[in-house]
């Protein structure tokens, strides 16, 4: 039973929003685990690149998406480089556009005012927990299949821990030392892997994924930086583009 | 405290990536999808998810790799939470024992 199941399960006792935004809450708690130890070694190192406390969480709030994050410090000079980090920041984020498209057909029926603030908060954890919730919702037979006060619930506590754990991140700096050797490297697979299980379908279906796999696994090994997403999920979608054999 | 280069910067991001996360739904948000389309919609969840966690599947270090294995092996019978805490603890236990 993976955590959407189980948040299905709740959810249908209770129907009010607050009980909408405790099961998205319940349903993100895992996850936060795994972004605080990334949090925290993303401000620690906008602080080495002379980024300060003030301007850590400018960053992380207005920005975030911690992958863009995490490619433009990399890149930080004094002064920035600005076209160069926006060009950087546009690739690693474009899986973005795929993420939303997935979205779509279950935010169409809301109105603007909701979706536009919605998709400002979409990040990996956030669209992936919403967009499984919808799925299972919809198997289930309910409509609408897409909880906005779920998704709320699980999408602003990212939010809020993000901004705050790169922030302690900044002030804390080099004190901290490398939180990735206490295996917290491996929260974020564990976190991804229950989530692909749980949109599994059979092995057919699957296969793209495979294709995904191998290309982005191959491209990190070759290829500095964050190309490697976009490789894997163009040649995953490539894959899924051309049926197996006919029928 | 705060330099208006940086501030530049950071908005240009901010900017750069708030398009980015509109894009997908601007552009599909009015359109009906043939059914090779609609693959492609239904399996680009599962590739991008893949994709953001392939390193880990070629990482050099050995505990790391064995602690996958036993995450892959929990997550396809446990829900998340207890797939996270073994993940984790697995992790960092054998890079304990193996020095990694």
């Amino acid at each position: 039973m993976s955590v959407s199941e189980i948040a299905l399960a709740e959810g249908q006792s209770t129907d009010g929003r607050g009980g909408e935004f405790r099961r998205g809450l319940a349903a993100s708690t895992p996850v936060l685990l795994g972004i605080i130890p990334y949090a925290l070694v993303l401000g620690a190192q906008a602080a080495q690149k002379g980024l300060s406390v003030a301007e850590v969480p400018l960053m992380t709030g207005l920005n975030f998406a911690g992958g863009s994050e995490f490619a433009a410090i990399q890149l930080w000079t004094s002064p920035p480089h600005i076209l160069l980090i926006a060009a950087i920041t546009f690739l690693v984020n474009s899986r973005h556009f795929l993420m939303g498209a997935a979205l779509a057909p279950f935010i169409n029926h809301l109105p603007k005012r909701q979706v536009f603030p919605a998709l400002f908060l979409m990040c990996d954890e956030s669209w992936a927990v919403g967009l499984a919730d919808a799925r299972r919702r919809a198997d289930a037979g309910m409509r609408p299949a897409f909880s906005p006060a779920f998704y709320l619930g699980a999408a602003l506590p990212f939010y809020l821990a993000w901004v705050a754990f790169t922030t302690c991140g900044a002030a804390l700096g080099p004190v901290l030392g490398d939180v990735e050797t206490y295996g917290f490297a491996l929260a974020f697979p564990a976190v991804f892997l229950v989530l692909l299980r749980g949109m599994w379908t059979g092995f057919a279906a699957a296969r793209p994924w495979l294709v995904s796999l191998v290309v982005a696994a191959l491209t990190s090994l070759v290829m500095p930086g964050a190309w490697y997403v976009a490789a894997g999920a163009l040649s995953g979608l490539v894959a899924a583009w051309f049926p197996a054999g006919e029928r | 405290m705060i330099d208006p280069m940086t501030v530049l910067a950071i908005l240009a991001m901010a900017g750069v990536t708030y398009l980015t996360r509109i894009g997908g739904y601007v552009v599909l948000r009015n359109r009906a999808l043939g059914p090779r389309a609609t693959a492609v919609m239904e399996a680009a969840p599962g590739c991008v998810l893949i994709s953001v966690i392939a390193p880990d599947f070629v990482s050099k270090n050995p505990a790391d790799l064995a602690a996958l294995v036993i995450t892959v092996i929990a997550a396809t019978r446990l829900s998340m939470l207890p797939t996270v805490v073994i993940g984790v603890a697995s992790a960092g236990v054998l890079r304990w024992l193996m020095g990694g």
